[in-house]
């Protein structure tokens, strides 16, 4: 799945994402990755009439649809957004567990929607800094466990800096890259005065795709995919 | 009560046949209002406006169980999404968001917990030796 679901993903994916997948997509700030991740499920669902679910943990809803507005990205009805500021500011002096309530959400939504086929948290990064460190290990594992179980095709947003740069900020050990079937990393590359976006598969588990980095540019109509970019 | 029951999980099972009667029947009691929680939510609304933790905690003092926010919440955005309650941040208090019914919410609020009591005196009536 997902294969024609933003212009010219097909450059990338030889064949479809297997369903169910969990799929990491990386990068630094400014790389587009929520704006890929909506674009993608919103496509694919209203080209598969499936429902899907958007978790920000970053932002409120307004201010997310307002972003995803201005990229060109459409909100389709089936897209269920969900945003933890109520909760979160209500809850202030408490400790939720925000993993087993992000379970708890996607529950609420497949129960209603039996066709949720597909979920994104926004992000990971969030997550984590509001969870207790000590079991974060073994939950992110359960997690991941749960969103397969539940026959999700499941998009977690990771905010990092790119994954083959070598030193002290190699990130590629964390636990959430050998968990996950896929890792799409989006970033930015310098060459000739000009800065261009990319977008490079870095892994997907049974399914053959392009290693190269690949262009990546926004126009009226959202989000497209050119060839590689050397 | 209502604080260490924030720091507890809470799972409903089948009645444990070696648990006391009173234990066995608190886990059904639960599961009722669980397994009907937009009820439960639409009844706390009925006459007066709140936001999802007074909601959580008035039922928890009313009937000691306690809503987890991951399922009161989505419940609270879709029933706003659908038009059955009114919400606005309270003036001077930007932190919480307060819920109300609109009137065709009250209108369906006060329809389902009526088919709601209903159903549980008929179900009792026909169970009853």
């Amino acid at each position: 799945m997902m294969r024609s679901a933003v212009n010219g993903l097909e450059r990338l994916l030889e064949v479809e994402i297997p369903r169910c997948s969990v799929i990491l997509v990386t990068g630094a700030e400014g790389t587009l990755k929520s704006g890929m991740v909506f674009g993608m499920i919103s496509n694919h669902i209203a080209a598969n009439g499936e429902h899907g679910l958007y978790i920000t943990l970053e932002q409120s809803k307004e201010s997310h649809l307002r972003n995803m507005s201005s990229l060109g990205i459409e909100r389709r009805d089936e897209l269920h957004i969900f945003d933890y500021r109520d909760m979160r500011r209500e809850w202030a002096d408490r400790e939720l567990d925000m993993i087993k309530m992000t379970d708890e959400v996607i529950d609420f939504y497949k129960d209603r929607y039996g066709s949720l086929t597909v979920f994104a948290l926004d992000s990971l990064n969030a997550l984590y800094s509001i969870s207790e460190e000590a079991y974060l290990r073994k939950e992110m594992y359960n997690f991941f466990t749960s969103l397969r179980d539940k026959e999700l095709t499941s998009f977690l947003i990771l905010e990092a800096p790119p994954l083959m740069m070598p030193g002290p900020f190699h990130d590629y050990y964390r636990p959430e890259h050998f968990l996950a079937d896929g890792t799409i990393e989006l970033g930015m590359i310098e060459g000739k005065g000009v800065v261009k976006r990319y977008i490079q598969v870095l892994k997907m588990r049974a399914t053959r795709h392009a290693m190269e980095k690949h262009q990546v540019t926004i126009d009226e109509n959202g989000i497209n995919i050119l060839g590689p970019i050397y | 009560m209502w604080e260490e029951t924030l720091t507890m999980t809470r799972t409903v099972n089948m009645p444990d046949p070696c648990e006391s009667d009173e234990d066995s029947c608190k886990k059904f009691f639960d599961r009722s209002i669980k397994t009907n929680r937009e009820i439960f939510i639409l009844y706390s609304l009925l006459d007066k406006q709140m936001c999802g933790y007074d909601i959580i905690k008035e039922i928890f003092l009313k009937f000691n169980v306690f809503l987890s926010q991951g399922t009161v919440y989505p419940i609270l955005y879709t029933f706003e999404e659908n038009g059955i309650l009114h919400a606005e941040y309270s003036k001077g208090d930007m932190r919480s968001k307060k819920y109300s019914l609109t009137p065709k919410g009250k209108e369906i609020a006060e329809k389902y917990i009526n088919e709601f009591i209903k159903s549980m005196e008929q179900i009792t009536a026909l169970i009853q030796r």
